[in-house]
C-alpha cells in the first residue's frame, strides 16, 4: 500500500466506522426482524415470508407507499421549480451573496417542529389566512381545505425543504463558465435558447442533487403528516410508526420500512436515469 | 384499630427518621409520567419528609412509554392506565404493590380499587391515583342537549365537524357504547366486534381529524373548527374556564367512560421501597386529592378527598356522587391481546378511510 492510499484509509476510518455502526448493523436488525414474527410481547424468531406476504397483499400499505410517492414527487417538484429562480438569481442578479445565502437559511434558525406547528397557526380553521380573509370580508366562513389534507403536508414540506432545493442549484449556476453564455449568444442564441441550451443542461447534476435531497427524506416523513395531514394526508412512515409503537408488531414495522426503502431507491434510480437523458435530449 | 393506627404512625415516623438519618434523597426517586403531573401538591407529604420532590421522565402515551420501558428505560414508577397492567406485567416489567404498606388503601374509592387491571393474578399491580371521564364533549350552542346522543355522530349533516381519539382503544369504547354493547363489554362476539368497527367507519366520514394531543381537541372546539369530539373531562374544563360554551354528555344512559390511573412499581426499580412507599403514600393522601380536586378538576382515588374539597367545585365537575355514577358508566378494561392487536390494526385502516 502506498502512503497515499494508507491516508486515504486511515482518513476514511472513523466515518466508515461511524456508518457501518450506525447505519449498517441497525439495517441488518431490520431485515432480521422483517423475517421474525411478533407474538404478543414476545419476538418468535423462526424465519418467515409471512411479514413481505402480509404487507404485499394489503391494499393500505400499497395505497399509502403510493401516496408517499406521490406526494414527495409533489412536494418534489413544487420545490425545485420554486428554488430554480431564487438561486438563479443569487447566482447571476446579485453581487451581495452572503447576505441572500444568509437570508435563505433563516428558517433554519429554528426547530423543524416549530416551523410545522407555524404552519398549523397559518392554516389553522382561526389561523392566519382565514382570519385576513374573514376580517377583509372576502369570506363568510373559514376556509376548511388549508390544513390536515395532502395540501397543507406538500405547502409545509416545501417551505421546510426549500433550503435544501436552492445550495445544491445555486452551486452549479455558480460553476458555470461565463464564457460559454457569452459564446453561445455571440453564436446567436437568444436569451431564452441560451438558457434552455446551456444553463439549463449544465445544472442538471444540481437539480438530481436538490431533488434526492428532498424526495428521498420526505417519502419517509412521519412528523408533517402526523401534525398537519389529517386522515387524508397520512404517508407510509406513519404506518411504520403505529406498528413499531401502538400496534407494536415490530417486524411488519421494519418489513414495511424495507419495503418502503427499496420503492424509494427504485424511483430515484429512475428518476436519475430519466433526468440525465432529458438532459442530453435537450442538448 | 387505636392500636393500628399508632402503629401505622410509630411506621410513618421511623420511616421519617430513618430516611432522615441515611440522608435519602427526594431526588433519586424517579418517575416516568404524563407531562403535568411534576405538580409538587400531589405529593406534599413526600417533600415534607425529603425536602425535595422526586425528578420526573415523560412519555406522550403508553404505547410509547411501554417501548422505552421494553428497551431497557428504566424508572421507580410510572403512571400507565389501567387497561395497560396485563400487558404490562405480562411483560415483566412491574413488581407487585404490597397493600399493607400503603397508608390510605383502604379508603381509596372501591368502585375504582376493583376495576379490572388493578388486581389479578393474586396480587395488585397498581394504586389508583386519578380517574376520570371519557365522552362527548359538544358545543351547547350548535348542538341543544335535547338533541345530543352518541348515534348523531353518524348524522351526515356533521361531516367535518366531529374529531375521535386517535388512540384505537378510546374510539373503540365510544363505538362499543354506541352499538349497545358495554355489558358484554370486553368479552365480545365476532358480530359485536364487526358492529362496532362498522360504526367507526361510518363516523369516519364525518371526521375532521384524528386528536392525539388534547390540546389539540381543545382548539378545535374552542374555535368552532369541530363542535363535537371524543375526549377526556380535562377538554371539558378548559372550555369551561375560558368560557366556552361546551360540555359532556354525562348521561350515563346515553354512554360515557370511565377511566382509571395510577402508579406501578417498575422492575428493575432502583430506589428504596421505604421511598417508594412514602411516595404512593402522598400521593394517595387526601390532601393531595383536595388539591388535585380543587386545582386541576381531575378526580381522585380517595374517597376522604371528595369530602375534604370545596363542595361547589365537585359538583361544578360532576364528582358529586362517584359510587353511583360507577354502575352505570363503561369502565376502560382491557381487551384481550389478540383482538387488542386486531383492533389496532383495524383502526388504522378506519382512520385511512379503508
Amino acid at each position: 500500500m502506498s502512503d497515499n492510499n494508507r491516508t486515504g484509509v486511515l482518513l476514511a476510518l472513523p466515518a466508515t466506522a461511524y456508518v457501518g455502526l450506525l447505519v449498517a448493523a441497525p439495517l441488518g436488525v431490520l431485515v432480521l426482524y422483517s423475517f421474525w414474527t411478533q407474538t404478543y410481547i414476545d419476538i418468535d424468531r423462526s424465519f418467515t415470508w409471512e411479514n413481505y406476504r402480509t404487507a404485499f397483499s394489503d391494499p393500505l400499505v400499497r395505497h399509502l407507499l403510493i401516496r408517499s410517492i406521490w406526494m414527495a414527487g409533489l412536494v418534489t417538484f413544487v420545490t425545485v421549480a420554486l428554488a430554480y429562480p431564487i438561486a438563479y438569481f443569487v447566482a447571476f442578479r446579485t453581487r451581495n451573496k452572503t447576505f441572500w445565502l444568509l437570508l435563505i437559511t433563516i428558517p433554519f434558525w429554528i426547530s423543524y417542529l416549530l416551523r410545522v406547528f407555524a404552519w398549523r397557526v397559518i392554516l389553522g380553521f382561526n389561523g392566519l389566512i382565514n382570519s385576513t380573509l374573514m376580517s377583509a370580508g372576502l369570506i363568510d366562513e373559514p376556509l376548511d381545505f388549508l390544513l390536515y389534507n395532502e395540501f397543507a403536508v406538500i405547502m409545509t414540506l416545501a417551505h421546510a425543504w426549500a433550503p435544501f432545493a436552492i445550495l445544491p442549484i445555486y452551486v452549479s449556476l455558480q460553476r458555470i463558465d461565463r464564457s460559454l453564455l457569452e459564446a453561445a449568444s455571440d453564436l446567436g442564441a437568444g436569451r431564452v435558447e441560451c438558457f434552455l441550451r446551456v444553463t439549463l443542461p449544465l445544472t442538471i447534476p444540481g437539480i438530481i442533487a436538490s431533488s434526492l435531497i428532498i424526495f428521498i427524506p420526505t417519502v419517509g416523513d412521519y412528523v408533517t403528516p402526523a401534525l398537519v395531514g389529517g386522515s387524508d394526508g397520512k404517508m407510509v412512515a406513519n404506518l411504520i410508526q403505529v406498528y413499531f409503537g401502538a400496534a407494536n408488531n415490530w417486524p411488519l414495522g421494519a418489513t414495511l420500512s424495507l419495503m418502503s426503502m427499496a420503492a424509494v431507491g427504485m424511483v430515484a434510480v429512475a428518476f436519475v436515469v430519466l433526468l440525465r437523458s432529458a438532459g442530453k435530449a435537450i442538448r | 384499630m387505636f392500636h393500628q393506627v399508632t402503629r401505622l404512625a410509630g411506621q410513618t415516623a421511623l420511616a421519617g427518621v430513618l430516611a432522615g438519618a441515611a440522608l435519602a434523597d427526594g431526588s433519586d426517586l424517579s418517575i416516568f409520567d404524563w407531562s403535568g403531573y411534576e405538580d409538587p401538591g400531589f405529593y406534599g407529604a413526600y417533600i415534607e419528609t425529603y425536602g425535595v420532590g422526586p425528578r420526573y421522565s415523560y412519555f406522550a402515551n403508553e404505547d410509547e412509554a411501554f417501548a422505552r420501558l421494553q428497551s431497557g428505560f428504566r424508572a421507580d414508577l410510572a403512571h400507565p392506565c389501567s387497561y395497560v397492567t396485563h400487558k404490562w406485567a405480562d411483560a415483566g416489567l412491574l413488581q407487585p404493590i404490597d397493600t399493607s404498606r400503603l397508608e390510605h388503601w383502604d379508603d381509596l374509592l372501591s368502585g375504582i380499587r376493583t376495576v379490572d387491571g388493578i388486581s389479578f393474578n393474586g396480587e395488585t399491580w397498581m394504586v389508583p391515583f386519578d380517574w376520570g371521564n371519557t365522552g362527548l364533549i359538544y358545543r351547547t350552542d350548535e348542538i341543544s342537549p335535547d338533541d345530543i346522543s352518541l348515534e348523531i355522530l353518524t348524522d351526515p349533516s356533521l361531516r367535518g365537524r366531529i374529531s375521535l381519539p386517535d388512540g384505537a382503544l378510546e374510539a373503540f369504547t365510544l363505538a362499543i357504547l354506541a352499538t349497545g354493547a358495554q355489558d358484554d363489554f370486553p368479552d365480545l362476539s365476532e358480530e359485536q366486534f364487526q358492529a362496532a368497527l362498522d360504526y367507526l367507519r361510518a363516523v369516519h366520514e364525518n371526521v375532521r381529524f384524528y386528536w392525539s394531543d388534547a390540546t389539540q381537541l381543545d382548539q378545535a372546539l374552542a374555535s368552532g373548527e369541530v363542535i363535537m369530539g371524543w375526549g377526556w373531562n380535562q377538554t371539558e374544563i378548559n372550555l369551561i374556564s375560558n368560557g366556552v360554551p361546551a360540555e359532556m354528555m354525562r348521561d350515563v344512559e346515553e354512554g360515557i367512560v370511565t377511566w382509571v390511573c395510577g402508579y406501578v412499581h417498575l422492575e428493575g426499580a432502583s430506589t428504596p421501597d421505604e421511598q417508594v412507599y412514602d411516595m404512593l403514600n402522598a400521593l394517595t393522601a387526601p390532601e393531595s386529592g383536595q388539591y388535585i380536586i380543587e386545582n386541576w378538576g381531575y378526580a381522585h382515588s380517595n374517597a376522604r378527598a371528595f369530602e375534604r374539597a370545596d363542595p361547589d367545585l365537585v359538583e361544578a365537575f360532576g364528582l358529586a356522587d362517584p359510587e353511583t355514577f360507577f354502575d352505570g358508566s363503561l369502565f376502560s378494561v382491557p381487551l384481550s391481546p389478540q383482538l387488542d392487536r386486531r383492533l389496532r390494526e383495524e383502526y388504522e385502516r378506519i382512520k385511512s378511510g379503508f
